[in-house]
């Protein structure tokens, strides 16, 4: 009978051996500091390169060893994590709308769009993949209007991405670059939003969720970043990159969060980091990676992969992310209207 | 009915019975495997051995150990409880306890997020005591622990209801004391339902996903669990990394799951011996 009072022991010992090994957390010393970085997903490949470079590179420096915590959300997500405690160092967002959240809640105190490139540290563009061959002849946007074709893009409500997509189609119709669809006219643009939305298939909660279901043979063409492209090609994938005529320049901030580093001791390894992020050899694993680089050195070199766009805008075409937030993704705004008109059918 | 005399129409049937389980358990599983395998054993394994993978495994063995633990001690106290006294809000107490299996996981982390979140209800209270609970280990435990209430306490129930009263009156004319009663005499009999309440227990705490995300944050090397892993490594196109994890996920599960269903048979046979000793 003695197994059965072991029995309750080893599950009492349990609990205190296991609440006590759970408990340990690190703190910064002389030799090692900790770093927080909560980005969107799409890079994570480029930090998986970027992160050891820096870890070297600091630690010749000052001798001092950088350990990284990383998380990869939805850029949504990642920042309303952020707000809700999560005490990232470093975040690096898809879109600034994303990061002033954060500002918002008082968590980033300092300017950080005061730096030379306004706190961007990546940019892309909003382009299709297409299946190999281009079987359906998709050349511009005015091509994704038409009948029985299978489009995916994420949702707006959960990712940066989407909201790009959207961004792009939108302007690009309001400014009068799509054939068929008359410039200056809200309305027409509307409807030609419609148009496309009419054609979505799957609207998946982020940009890598949304392109993987492209891969695994979902759709006709995935509207997504142009560095979900390029990135799918270099692991094998056979689509195809087309860029359209119009398209918006996607602008990726990233930023330091004054109450995590300054809690955590930090500032001094994330100010680091933050400049190592801009030089020649970091920019260029962004490259690598499919990214559009802000350095204009680097930028040049890659010239070649990252074709031009004839008609590029930014989103202070639509008056800044403000205006945005309320024009075409507030609750009466011009995305939810279309969206929901195409649900009730209309 | 005669077992013999089986109808077309019953074999049918049993062949369709055959071919849902079947189908829809193993052939997943036999894909999964053909994937993990599918650049060689190799990789494989090097998966298995990279230390962000270890340390996502061994928290979440961590916490479903401890979530089995608690489970275990609290479930049979509270089944015990609702079955052996009756007071004012039983009936509602009863039913709280199912609430975990009607809602969603991701529903539940968000809910621990207004509670123990930078602005949630509690922060006033855990902030200046240096306790943190959301992006952290005790956040992913505390909805490990919700998603998984009513396993134990389910299967305690019943068995509780049905333990023999007369044993343990005779044993208390007899002299025993409480602690002897319940070991000697409750114990063994609640002793079957227990390993299998910390089976089910323990799959559904290593398997939880949605909850544990939006708790936990999904951080590399800290609050990462085997799910997010295998979800990330997925995202990342690592798919052999992400079967192998998979499978060894799975193969935790079955385990466990077979071990409680042996000891289940065995159990099962030495009451049957007992009762043939008793008519004899």
């Amino acid at each position: 009978m003695k197994s059965y009072r072991s029995f309750l022991l080893i599950i009492i010992t349990l609990i205190f051996c296991l609440t006590a090994c759970s408990s340990g957390e690190t703190s910064q010393s002389e030799d090692e500091v900790k770093l927080i970085l909560g980005a969107y997903t799409t890079p994570r490949e480029a930090y998986g390169e970027l992160i050891p470079l820096f870890q070297e590179y600091w630690l010749d420096k000052t001798g001092q060893r950088v350990i990284f915590e990383e998380s990869y959300l939805g850029s949504g997500a990642q920042s309303r994590a952020v707000v809700e405690g999560f005490e990232a160092d470093i975040v690096a967002l898809s879109l600034e709308a994303d990061v002033i959240r954060i500002q918002n809640a008082g968590l980033i105190t300092h300017d950080w769009k005061a730096g030379e490139h306004k706190g961007i540290i990546t940019t892309s563009i909003v382009n299709f993949a297409v299946r190999e061959g281009n079987p359906k002849n998709i050349q511009d946007w005015n091509d994704l209007a038409q009948p029985d074709l299978e489009i995916l893009t994420p949702n707006p409500n959960t990712s940066g991405g989407a909201m790009w997509n959207i961004l792009a189609v939108y302007g690009a119709a309001l400014r009068g670059q799509i054939d068929g669809v008359p410039g200056d006219s809200p309305e027409s643009a509307e409807e030609f939003l419609k148009q496309v939305l009419a054609n979505v298939s799957v609207m998946d909660k982020g940009a890598r969720d949304s392109i993987l279901n492209f891969e695994k043979g979902i759709g006709d063409l995935a509207i997504t970043y142009e560095n979900e492209i390029l990135v799918g090609k270099s692991s094998g994938q056979t689509y195809e990159r087309i860029i359209p005529t119009s398209t918006i320049l996607i602008e990726n901030p990233i930023a330091i969060i004054d109450a995590s580093v300054d809690k955590h001791g930090t500032r001094d390894a994330a100010e680091a980091f933050l400049d190592f992020l801009y030089t020649d050899q970091a920019q260029e694993i962004y490259a690598q990676h499919g990214l559009r680089v802000v350095n204009a050195q680097v930028a040049a070199e890659y010239e070649g992969d990252y074709p031009p766009v004839e008609d590029l805008f930014t989103v202070d075409y639509f008056g800044g992310w403000d205006q945005i937030m309320g024009e075409i993704f507030g609750e009466d705004g011009v995305y939810n209207r279309a969206i929901l008109q195409v649900q009730r059918g209309e | 009915m005669k077992l013999q005399k089986k109808g077309l129409g019953a074999w049918g049937i049993i062949l369709l019975v055959m071919l849902y389980t079947g189908v829809l358990i193993i052939a997943p599983i036999l894909a999964l495997i053909f994937g993990a395998f599918s650049e060689g054993l190799a990789p494989a394994l090097k998966t298995l051995g990279s230390s962000i993978f270890l340390d996502a495994l061994w928290l979440s063995l961590k916490i479903a150990l401890l979530v089995v633990a608690v489970q275990t001690l609290l479930g049979t106290i509270v089944a015990w409880i609702i079955v052996r006294h009756d007071f004012r809000g039983k009936a509602f107490l009863k039913s709280l306890i199912d609430v975990p299996f009607a809602m969603s996981p991701v529903v539940v982390g968000y809910m621990l997020l207004l509670l123990f979140g930078r602005n949630g209800f509690l922060a006033p209270i855990i902030e200046p005591l240096g306790i943190k609970v959301a992006f952290a280990t005790p956040g992913i435990f505390l909805a490990t622990l919700f998603v998984s209430l009513p396993f134990m306490i389910k299967e305690m129930i019943p068995v509780i209801e049905n333990l023999d009263r007369s044993q343990e009156f005779a044993a208390q004319t007899l002299g025993a004391d409480g602690w002897s009663i319940f070991w000697r005499v409750i114990f063994p009999q609640l002793r079957t339902a227990l390993i299998y309440g910390m089976t089910l227990t323990f799959a559904r705490a290593l398997g939880e996903f949605g909850a544990v995300l939006v708790i936990g944050g999904g951080i590399q090397g800290r609050t990462e669990t085997t799910t997010m892993y295998i979800f990330r490594s997925l995202d990342e196109r690592h798919f052999v990394e992400a079967y192998s994890a998979a499978i060894l996920l799975g193969s935790f599960s079955v385990m466990i799951v077979l071990i409680a269903d042996w000891v289940k048979r065995r159990e099962e046979k030495h009451q049957s011996q007992v009762e043939t000793i008793e008519r004899l």
